[in-house]
């Protein structure tokens, strides 16, 4: 019966335009990301040959090569921003419509008459946003592995499409976690526009206000693929910072960046730690979503703002 | 006659005005704004009051020893108050869009529409009422921010700000709510042209996204210094004259990088807020009309949008029916 619901709720994600708009966007901003690091390698070779002309005219010797000291994969950096921004919201609505659509359309009422049991269906709408991220961020990754062919003129190792596997996983954990948020939201209310923003306010809550208080990160610093905490040494900072593992927005980014290698390296060990935090997270919510549905009164259809 | 109209526009106004501070959702988005933008500049403030102590304490030393030249003080209080234009412009966008969205959406829901339109009212007098009903929200909302943000700066900061200070203070404040109530505008034209309303609210948010986040994000990554970390200019062993000489050759190129940050509203504004609240130091020294002259494009751009969309606005509202078609949520 789970996987009933499931690919009942995976036809109608199909269907809604709105998903499909969002997914397009996803997937043409993964493109952009692609685009903006083939930009940047022309940049740099343009600039370097420049470089060497300026330089060989004043009698100095050419410059080292810019390629040794900029990361293989660095080219992908803005996925590290572009997935807790775009596809943290993406996932929201995902999460959102995938309960809130069951209310407004009746399906919520007629769809305990059969033999479903509330965890049954809550399981299969959670598995539905788990393949639905699956399927986007597996696309994205295709999207990204063609950017580095073209960029960088030659097919990537095995290696580097091991580390896009274990970033795009990453990935996969952070936006189940928001589709969790948009599900227990939708679940919380019975105002679908409110359902939707209080979702948005966690969202706001998690990328920008937590990390504010944690490494005192500005939003324009959280927009910068590094993560870079401000240092302990006023006293305020040295409480907040014990808060941030469970910054996840920060863990994130900075497993994210270790796994792409865009970072100077740490022990595998600190970066499993990151990842932690994001799992217990999303189990937290995945736990949540079971015991809303179970107390949720499926017999009214949503209404209000 | 003018008159009548003035009444019908205040009464629109005053009831948008009611609505939007009887809303939950608006409460709850205030309530982080305010939160986090006087968790930031109170942060801001205790590293301020400690780096404003350490240099009284060199100006005491100075004149002690009978020294005639003192460096001025190279803070600016004004400055603290980054993260609060900060989040008005992220978090400030999405509330801002959130009022548009209620505005449409409320009249729809409770039916209210066939009933206010049923009165000697005109859909530009309805326009014209909401947005200014909203303007006063925006307003009470910037001022308790930004006061939040000037009390911080003081009490913990150790630094009250000036009267030529304030001056260029009320200009960003100006600005916000202008910033702001551009948002409200596509908000409410968004919703106002979706059968939907959810849908329209799901449209202006794709809108802020774009051009609050990524736009902006794309033009700085688009910076040729930007390819590196630590700069790639300065990988190359080449300062800034060399990267002046070098950039000559990308004229195109910067062209479109700039076309692209120019198309961002929300950075126009953030220019022209960071201009009056002295957080760039290069603009600290400069008079007034030179800080206007500096950013004379910003401000071009931020009229322009601020003068299109309740215009779209207008026409929305229009065309709108007055009894709602299909879903109303």
């Amino acid at each position: 019966m789970i996987s009933t619901v499931a690919s009942q709720q995976l036809l109608s994600l199909r269907r809604q335009r709105v998903f499909l708009a969002a997914l397009g966007m996803f997937v043409a901003m993964t493109a952009a990301a692609g685009l903006l690091g083939w930009s940047s390698h022309n940049t740099i070779v343009r600039v370097y040959d420049q470089a060497v002309k300026l330089l060989a005219a004043n009698g100095q010797p050419a410059p080292p090569n810019p390629f040794l000291l900029k990361p293989e994969l660095s080219l992908l950096s803005n996925m590290v921003v572009y997935v807790p921004l775009l596809g943290a919201l993406l996932a929201l609505l995902l999460g959102h419509l995938s309960v809130a659509d069951d209310e407004s359309t009746g399906l919520g009422r007629l769809i305990f008459s059969r033999r479903v049991s509330r965890t049954e269906y809550a399981m299969g709408k959670i598995a539905a946003a788990a393949i639905s991220l699956a399927v986007i961020l597996l696309a994205a990754m295709a999207v990204s592995v063609a950017s580095l062919v073209v960029a960088n003129q030659t097919a990537p190792t095995i290696e580097v499409v091991g580390r896009l596997g274990l970033f795009y996983g990453l990935s996969w954990l952070y936006l189940l976690v928001f589709a969790l948020v948009g599900m227990g939201t939708a679940l919380l209310s019975r105002r679908r526009s409110l359902a939707l923003l209080s979702a948005m306010g966690a969202w706001l809550v998690i990328t920008f206000t937590i990390p504010q208080f944690t490494s005192g990160l500005r939003p324009t610093a959280s927009l910068n693929p590094i993560a870079d905490p401000v240092g302990t040494s006023q006293r305020f900072f040295q409480i907040t910072a014990l808060a941030r593992p469970i910054s996840i927005a920060e863990q994130y980014k900075t497993a994210s960046a270790q796994i792409l290698a865009t970072a100077p390296s740490e022990p595998v060990l600190h970066t499993v730690m990151r990842v932690v935090p994001v799992a217990v997270v999303a189990v937290v919510l995945a736990a949540a979503v079971m015991v809303l549905v179970q107390r949720h009164d499926f017999s009214r259809s949503s209404n209000g703002e | 006659m003018a008159n009548d109209r003035r009444q019908r526009i205040l009464a629109i106004a005053r009831h948008e005005y009611r609505a939007a501070v009887r809303s939950r959702i608006l409460v709850v988005l205030l309530g982080i704004l305010i939160v986090t933008t006087a968790g930031s500049v109170v942060i801001a403030s205790a590293e301020y009051a400690s780096r404003l102590a350490d240099y009284q304490a060199y100006r005491a030393a100075a004149v002690a020893g009978g020294a005639t030249r003192i460096a001025p003080s190279p803070l600016a209080p004004l400055s603290l108050l980054r993260g609060a234009f900060e989040y008005i412009e992220y978090i400030g966008a999405v509330i801002a869009i959130t009022l548009g969205y209620l505005t449409v959406s409320r009249e729809r829901v409770n039916r209210t529409l066939p009933l206010i339109m049923s009165r000697p009212i005109t859909t530009g007098e309805l326009a014209a009422g909401s947005l200014l009903g909203a303007v006063w929200v925006i307003t009470t909302l910037v001022a308790a921010t930004t006061a939040v943000a000037v009390l911080s700066v003081g009490l913990v900061g150790h630094d009250w700000i000036n009267p030529g200070q304030a001056g260029k203070l009320l200009l960003a404040f100006v600005a916000a709510i202008i910033y702001m109530a551009t948002f409200y505008s596509l908000g409410a034209f968004a919703t106002a042209s979706s059968k939907v309303a959810t849908n329209g609210l799901m449209a202006a948010l794709g809108i802020w996204l774009v051009v609050v986040l990524v736009l902006p994000q794309i033009g700085d990554t688009l910076d040729a210094d930007n390819q590196l970390p630590g700069g790639l200019f300065a990988a190359l062993g080449l300062g800034h004259d060399g990267e002046v000489q070098i950039l000559t050759h990308f004229a195109t190129y910067e062209t479109i990088r700039t076309s692209i940050e120019a198309a961002s509203f929300a950075k126009h504004f953030e220019r022209f807020a960071f201009a009056m609240t002295d957080v760039k130091e290069r603009f600290r020294t400069l008079s007034l009309p030179d800080l206007f002259f500096q950013v004379r494009f910003s401000i071009v751009w931020i009229l322009l949008y601020a003068g299109a969309l309740p215009i779209a606005l207008n026409r929305s509202f229009r065309k709108q029916p007055a009894i709602p078609q299909g879903e109303t949520q």
